[in-house]
């Protein structure tokens, strides 16, 4: 029996709690199946098991707060993994490069990857923290976007009650494929920016001995 | 090779890796999407409860606990695995009863509904 089995039985039979506390350490960072545990949720809420209104505030609260524990531990624990970083080779540098990717599209990057592209969200925690990206505006975002996550997954939950294994095996999929087109973009544009001063140093080349 | 050039074919790599990576769960998503539209029932999963099934497979609750010889309950929330434990059965064999008080009742009460699916994962 797998732990999807073991987590979405332990949710069947003590509700809240336990939906809370696996949001929670899902979001701080331990990969667990909190997607399929929120389409289960919005079933038992179908079924009459559960409240809508309770669903929604225990794992919108769940959720946040976890992201704070990653966000804290990226600000507060990573105070002897920065100065070592800072030390090496070009250091200095690509720590102001994150700092700035991350105020620059700090906002964008915690909304959508709370409800859009899920498998980063810890990630952006963590870097959030350590690039000292300002706490109000993490958590701002944080909760518009865990808000909007947990309304979306729950109300699918609800809508296709009686295929809940069926949606969220679809939703699991899907999730990757999104951050793989993201990941493939952006790794297809740094490709292209190796190709680029190639060809133009051939061209060069080309040109002065033409002109020799 | 200078490092360039290796930055270059490492990105070019990894660039593939992705790709790939992302047609696989792409097609793998269109699968289940297909599954879906074909199969309207659930595999039932250990992690269920009598009324889940109940609710997703159309079957009134008291047909199951009548099947598995149980007392029934209301808000009956325990899963099937604790089921199984607390009358000393497997899981496996809880659901097939499962399966086969659904395939009895349909065959009382036809709904023109596919039958069940295998106990399987689906693909």
């Amino acid at each position: 029996m797998s732990i999807t089995d073991h987590l979405l039985g332990a949710l069947s039979q003590y509700g809240l709690p336990v939906l809370f506390g696996v949001i929670v350490i899902a979001a701080a960072g331990i990969p667990l199946p909190i997607s399929m545990m929120l389409v289960a949720a919005g079933s038992f809420v179908e079924l009459g098991e559960m409240k809508l209104w309770q669903v929604i505030v225990v794992a919108s609260a769940g959720a946040v707060l976890g992201d704070q524990i990653g966000y804290a531990l990226g600000r507060w624990g990573s105070h002897h993994v920065v100065p070592r970083i800072k030390r090496s080779k070009n250091g200095e540098g690509k720590i102001a490069q994150a700092e700035a990717f991350t105020k620059r599209w700090g906002a964008a990057g915690v909304f959508f990857s709370r409800w859009l592209i899920t498998p980063l969200g810890p990630w952006l925690n963590l870097t959030s923290g350590m690039a000292e990206y300002p706490w109000m505006r993490f958590f701002v975002w944080d909760v518009l976007g865990e808000v909007l996550w947990v309304v979306l997954y729950v109300m699918l939950g609800k809508l296709f009650s009686d295929r809940v294994q069926a949606l969220v095996e679809i939703l699991g999929n899907l999730a990757w494929v999104v951050v793989g087109l993201i990941v493939a973009a952006i790794l297809g544009w740094k490709v292209l920016k190796y190709m680029r001063p190639t060809a133009t140093m051939k061209e060069e080349k080309d040109t002065s001995r033409a002109l020799a | 090779m200078n490092r360039m050039g290796w930055q270059k074919w490492i990105a070019l790599v990894l660039f593939a890796l992705v790709v790939v990576a992302t047609g696989v769960f792409a097609v793998r998503t269109v699968r289940r999407a297909m599954y879906w539209r074909l199969h309207h029932d659930e595999v039932i999963r250990p992690w269920m409860s009598i009324p889940y099934v109940a609710h997703s497979y159309r079957v009134p609750p008291h047909i199951f606990y009548q099947a598995l010889g149980i007392p029934p309950q209301l808000h009956d929330r325990r899963p099937l695995k604790q089921i199984a434990r607390e009358h000393n059965r497997s899981v496996d064999e809880v659901i097939t009863v499962l399966h086969e008080a659904i395939a009895r009742e349909r065959a009382t009460h036809p709904t023109g509904a596919p039958p069940p699916p295998d106990q399987g994962r689906s693909p």
